[in-house]
């Protein structure tokens, strides 16, 4: 009876066993969903790409499901996880082609025994990167590609080859507390390809060096505490890599896509359906649907990040005040955002959009407007809290005035709820913002964004569905993956549950 | 008898005074009950005027402090004091000259004495009154209360109304939310003054000459100073006449009124649908934490938090109208199958976010100490969950379904034009364009005061049922 019990809890507490589970159920939702889409039922006939993909998707399912068998019975006969099954996750690496992430991550998390935040965050980097590769590659069906395209794609390549470098290098030399000194090189040069938007370049660079240099001990294990918390949550791991992903698709798009096939009008390609030459089809005007949305990518995320970063850094400043001072000053500055918070946030913004006309920097000053109460109740009753601790009172009695105690003190104890506020809401403004373009009260309609490109499929919902479906999707997939994000942050940032 | 009818009356003037004390201690109400009794002041206050300079407070303080000084006590007084000063010198190695200790030790006697006279007068009930403490103790005297009631009617008023707690605390709600409407619409207006559109240009075209523009500047009060047009606004919006619209020349309270219930059914039933399904949903997944059950529900209602609405309508009216046929694409008020799809796609993120924050709030209460208890009673998990968890996991639940109803009224504009509704947040974005401004003003605003009743309601019943609510109103 007692061994029954520990073999359970063991295996609630195995990560390899719980993500085997997890995998096996995504891998089967998938292949469930191609067979679905893989026979046409109106002309009754069979799709051969998408019955290549349910037969490979299924493949995987069986073999998950089988290496999820072994973990078990590991873990029942020996509580750990045998070399020998270990040695079933290299042949599973390969489902990257397949396109299938979960899957994958699985299987990175399978071959190593013992895994870092770095060893997660270099193999993250390498499939965001393989993913950027695929994408981009698409464009090879195209009539011709940007003069560039080459060039980034070798770029691509190499870096692709890095990542791979820098996880086996992290599973043989970086150890949860330090990294040997060399590693410094590699670290900037991480860094430095953060400039193709792969954040997870960036992540895995910042923590090499602050190891590498051996830096404050106790920051190194605060900053690995939190990622393995955060890492551990399979859901926001995901949300955290399509966010990248769709960041660095849109900074990399600048070399790997024309622009003019996502505006320029084409009247020998009007509303044709999916093919290889245009992925997604084309719209009202011939224009590439599949450029279009990588392009809208930019716009969601660039209007989303501003409408979150504006009424975050307003809204804290008047919520720290208000919380700092107290009385009147309280008083006054709550007592006025009552009234923005009185008004629902979108409407507001129709106001705001209908007074100055709608355009980007309108809409992003219009969305923030109305955020700004809630960051400010937010950071309000954090700073009310903090003020109160023996911290503050020292930094006080020490001489520092209220400005220091304001922004060294205080504010930096309270951004946690901040971060996971804001990661929460960026979703939503990118729901705002696409809402508002639908309506046609937001971007401009020549620009690609995706409620500009919904509101095109909209008028065509009965004939061409296509061209409303993809950019929804998009957005659904964005948003879900902040609140994914999100919800993990909170979990691991949370004072509460620590 | 007679004694009885003396503690009935004392319980009764004491009872003016009681409010009048509580009242005060708060600056705003200190301000509004002063201006509310202006008329009794000059007569109190020329009675107290004369009181004071009757002296009987400094002749008897006169007398302690002799007899103090007689006693040979403040000579001791001053003698402790001065070794306290030189103890702390000699601590501190600081260099004091005697007549500079002799001085602090004077002082601190005297200070002494001062609280120690205070103390003795105020057992014998002698005391110096301060203006407010006089008046207070004239409430007291029913001859006073009798006298000033006719001049200072509105004064008494306010004290017999805001003897209850509970009508204190409603009628300050119902300020509140009055002056956060009249913000609300203050600032809307002030927002669509500052637009540099021109609504004549917009109407009557580019070719219009320049005495029509003033002429429609004229009739539509454009012309005005900021503050004029304000008033007017304000006054139009709570007298409920908001003028013509510019385009179309339409009554815009009148159309206001035929749009606004049918946003509002909508509403309402897309609330009563998430809270039929929510609720149950999140009591689930809190029941029974990470098993398959939780998870799935919880991977169901964040897709429902990130799908976009108008995506969603489009889905639906691809699916369910175009291709199943079992509904209508658009909205027909005849027709009530018409009205299921926007119900659906408008209570869709309400649902989810209702469901979300009904299971942590549930998780929150389910390791209460109580429960344990209840448990540990021999309840079985129905009526815990049931009769126990519930009640108090709604408290925080029905807050946000406040908050969220305000949303939801406001995001139906988008499910409106989706489903060609012609509800009040349609008839927003379409005036939008010109820009109408008491069109737009007048549909945002009422909005919003729809939202602040919504609010206010729940807060005036929480402090009805939350029995933690009403203790605490007693106490202060």
């Amino acid at each position: 009876m007692k061994n029954i019990l520990h073999v359970k809890l063991l295996l609630k507490i195995t990560q390899e066993y719980v993500n085997s589970h997890f995998t096996f159920v995504f891998s089967l939702l998938f292949s469930l969903l191609f067979l679905a889409y893989s026979y046409n039922f109106s002309t009754h006939s069979w799709r051969p790409v998408v019955l290549l993909f349910f037969v490979i998707y299924a493949i995987t399912t069986a073999y998950v499901a089988f290496v999820n068998l072994r973990l078990k019975n590991d873990l029942a006969k020996f509580g750990e996880i045998q070399r020998s099954t270990r040695i079933f996750g290299y042949p599973l690496l390969l489902t990257v082609l397949s396109g299938n992430i979960f899957s994958t991550s699985f299987a990175f998390m399978l071959v190593a025994k013992r895994r870092t935040a770095e060893y997660t965050f270099a193999a993250y980097a390498f499939i965001t990167q393989l993913f950027i590769i695929g994408i981009a590659a698409l464009n090879l069906f195209k009539p011709y590609v940007t003069d560039t395209f080459l060039i980034a794609m070798g770029v691509f390549l190499v870096l692709a080859l890095v990542y791979i470098v820098m996880t086996i290098l992290c599973i043989k030399f970086v150890t949860p507390t330090e990294a040997p000194k060399w590693m410094l090189i590699p670290g900037i040069l991480l860094l430095l390809a953060s400039f193709t938007g792969n954040l997870f370049a960036t992540l895995l660079g910042y923590s090499l060096i602050q190891k590498a240099r051996q830096a404050n001990p106790s920051s190194i294990e605060k900053w690995q505490k939190i990622w393995e918390k955060i890492l551990r949550n399979t859901m926001a791991v995901f949300g955290l890599f399509f966010v990248i992903l769709m960041f660095s698709l849109s900074v990399t798009s600048t070399w790997t896509f024309d622009y003019d096939f996502a505006t320029e009008n084409n009247y020998g390609a009007l509303l044709q359906t999916p093919s290889l030459e245009y992925p997604l089809g084309t719209d009202n005007y011939g224009r590439d649907l599949f450029s279009r949305i990588v392009f809208g990518a930019r716009i969601s995320l660039i209007v989303g990040f501003f409408s979150t970063i504006i009424p975050a850094l307003v809204g804290g400043a008047l919520g720290a005040f208000s919380g700092y001072y107290g009385k009147t000053t309280d008083n006054v500055i709550m007592r006025s955002l009552d009234i923005l918070y009185a008004i629902p946030g979108i409407l507001l913004a129709i106001a705001i959009i209908a007074a100055f006309g709608a355009n980007t920097v309108n809409l992003i000053i219009a969305l923030s407007v109305g955020a700004i109460p809630t960051y400010a109740r937010t950071m309000r009753a954090n700073v009310m809290q903090l003020a109160n601790y023996e911290f503050v009172e020292s930094a006080r009695a020490l001489g520092a005035s209220d400005a220091a105690i304001i922004f060294k003190h205080i504010v930096p104890n309270s951004l946690a709820p901040m971060i996971v506020k804001a990661t929460l809401t960026i979703g939503g403004a990118v729901i705002s913002t696409s809402s508002l373009s639908f309506l046609g009260l937001g971007i401009e309609p020549h620009i690609p964004e995706w409620g500009n490109i919904l509101k095109v499929g909209s008028t065509y919902l009965e004939t061409h569905s296509y061209v409303a479906i993809f950019p929804g999707l998009c957005i659904m997939l964005l948003v879900l993956s902040f609140n994914f994000l999100g919800d993990g942050l909170r979990d691991a940032l949370d004072p509460k549950t620590n | 008898m007679v004694t009885s009818k003396n503690h009935l009356k004392s319980k009764e003037f004491t009872f003016f005074s009681m409010i009048y004390q509580k009242l005060m201690h708060q600056k705003p109400y200190k301000m509004i009950l002063f201006l509310l009794s202006v008329l009794v002041h000059p007569f109190t206050y020329f009675i107290y005027w004369k009181r004071k300079h009757l002296n009987t407070y400094d002749q008897a303080f006169e007398l302690r402090s002799q007899h103090y000084m007689e006693n040979d006590l403040f000579a001791q007084w001053q003698q402790s004091f001065e070794q306290q000063e030189i103890a702390k010198s000699t601590f501190f190695k600081e260099a004091v000259s005697s007549s500079q200790i002799q001085q602090l030790a004077n002082q601190l006697a005297n200070r002494k004495l001062q609280q120690q006279v205070d103390q003795d007068l105020q057992k014998e009930g002698i005391q110096q009154l301060t203006y407010e403490q006089f008046f207070n103790q004239q409430l007291k005297n029913k001859r006073f209360v009798a006298l000033t009631f006719l001049p200072a009617v509105l004064f008494y008023v306010v004290l017999i109304l805001f003897a209850n707690p509970f009508l204190q605390f409603i009628i300050e709600r119902i300020l509140q939310s009055f002056i956060v409407i009249v913000g609300v619409a203050t600032l809307v207006f002030t927002i669509l003054y500052l637009s540099p559109f021109d609504p004549a240009r917009n109407l009557l075209g580019v070719e219009a000459t320049p005495e029509q523009i003033a002429n429609f500047n004229r009739i539509h009060g454009l012309d005005l100073p900021y503050l004029s047009q304000l008033w007017h606004s304000l006054s139009g919006l709570f007298t409920f006449d908001l003028g013509t619209s510019f385009a179309g020349k339409e009554d815009i309270t009148h159309s206001i009124a035929n749009k606004f219930p049918v946003t509002l059914e909508i509403a309402v039933l897309s609330l009563l649908m998430a809270v039929a399904i929510a609720i149950p949903v999140g009591i689930i997944s809190a029941v029974r934490p990470n098993s398959y059950l939780d998870y799935t529900f919880m991977f169901i209602a964040l897709i429902g938090l990130s799908i976009p609405s108008f995506w969603q309508g489009l889905i639906f009216i691809l699916t369910f109208a175009l291709k199943l046929q079992w509904f209508p694409a658009t909205y027909n008020p005849q027709n009530w199958l018409s009205l299921i799809m926007p119900i659906i796609v408008l209570g869709t993120s309400i649902t989810a976010s209702i469901a979300r924050m009904t299971r942590s709030s549930m998780l929150e209460v389910i390791h209460e100490d109580y429960i344990i208890t209840a448990k540990a009673k021999g309840l079985n998990e129905f009526k815990v969950i049931s009769k126990h968890a519930i009640r108090n996991a709604m408290i925080p639940i029905i807050t946000v379904i406040g908050l969220l109803f305000g949303g939801m009224l406001g995001g139906a504009s988008v499910t409106e034009k989706v489903f060609n509704i012609s509800g009040i947040g349609s008839y927003i974005v379409d005036k939008q364009f010109i820009p109408d401004i008491p069109a737009i003003l007048g549909g945002v605003v009422y909005i919003a005061i729809t939202i602040s009743i919504v609010n206010l309601l729940i807060d005036i019943m929480y402090a009805f049922f939350d029995p933690r609510i009403r203790s605490k109103m007693k106490k202060s």
